[in-house]
């Protein structure tokens, strides 16, 4: 994970220098997330949408920026406000969807007695390049991705995806603590039993 | 003695830096002896390295229409 201190001075140094260009350059490198957040959210073209009023109002607020926090954090927020704005405006709102009865994807691979039943299958791959030197598996871990419920899909993007502090978490979504780790958890543990399969099968 | 069950709630915490000394200790006890529970956490951890290599970088056309939007609808004039 990149220094969010360092990455902020230098951000800062190149926005006083030559705005466009140092935007241009946050754009390359945030755009692609932010979409894949605002999808979460919302329809293809509502998230588009809500993205591109992101950056607008990004550019326009960003001498007021007080570098305290993230550059990251701060422009995720901007698109989880537009979304949340974008689902009351229509009368929806982020379903959030953590029963305490519903198990997780890992249950079925334990014993009564709390041993593994199924045990993790030995990966192919030792390390994170390793892993995604497959292009299927990339195929894969994106569609699965798509298919997570839509709490565990946007908690996994801003904590392992964009690697945001689970304060500033917790705060976006208006969720405590405990219930974003446990959805965080329960994706985490889906995504782990698809490659799991992957290893076997090679199929998604 | 954790469960194997348990290891993989303590790993998300042990990933996170939030175990206290002692936890830490009662997951490396399980750790030492369960070779199923070590190649857990040793795969989320490639897992979740790998999940952070995603966010695909956009593309310059694609950047270029962003900053042409702003033109189009920003407030205030370039700078």
């Amino acid at each position: 994970m990149k220094d969010p201190a360092k990455e902020n001075e230098d951000l800062r140094a190149a926005l006083g220098s030559d705005k466009d260009t140092a935007f241009t350059r946050l754009v390359v490198e945030h755009h692609a997330g932010m979409l894949r957040l605002a999808r979460a959210f919302l329809r293809e073209d509502e998230a588009e949408e809500v993205v591109q009023d992101a950056w607008i109002a990004a550019y326009n607020a960003i001498a007021q920026f007080e570098w305290r926090s993230s550059i990251r954090t701060w422009l995720f927020r901007i698109v989880i406000n537009g979304a949340k704005g974008r689902l009351r405006g229509a009368n929806r709102e982020l379903t959030v969807d953590f029963s305490a009865v519903e198990p997780d994807a890992l249950a079925g691979r334990f014993m009564a007695d709390g041993h593994w039943s199924a045990p993790p299958e030995n990966w192919r791959a030792h390390s994170p390049d390793e892993l995604l030197q497959e292009q299927d598996l990339i195929d894969c871990l994106q569609k699965t991705l798509g298919l997570l419920p839509q709490s565990q899909r946007v908690v996994l993007e801003l904590r392992d995806l964009q690697g945001l502090e689970f304060d500033d978490i917790c705060n976006m979504l208006s969720l405590g603590a405990s219930n974003v780790r446990v959805l965080l958890h329960r994706a985490r543990v889906r995504i782990f039993n698809m490659v799991d399969r992957y290893q076997v099968t090679g199929e998604c | 003695m954790l469960k194997c069950r348990e290891v993989v709630i303590y790993a998300d915490h042990l990933l996170a830096g939030e175990l206290s000394v002692v936890e830490r200790a009662k997951l490396h006890l399980h750790l030492a002896i369960c070779r199923h529970c070590r190649r857990y956490v040793r795969q989320l951890r490639v897992l979740i390295g790998a999940l952070q290599r995603l966010g695909a970088r956009a593309s310059s056309d694609v950047a270029a229409a962003v900053m042409r939007a702003i033109h189009a609808r920003a407030g205030t004039s370039r700078s």
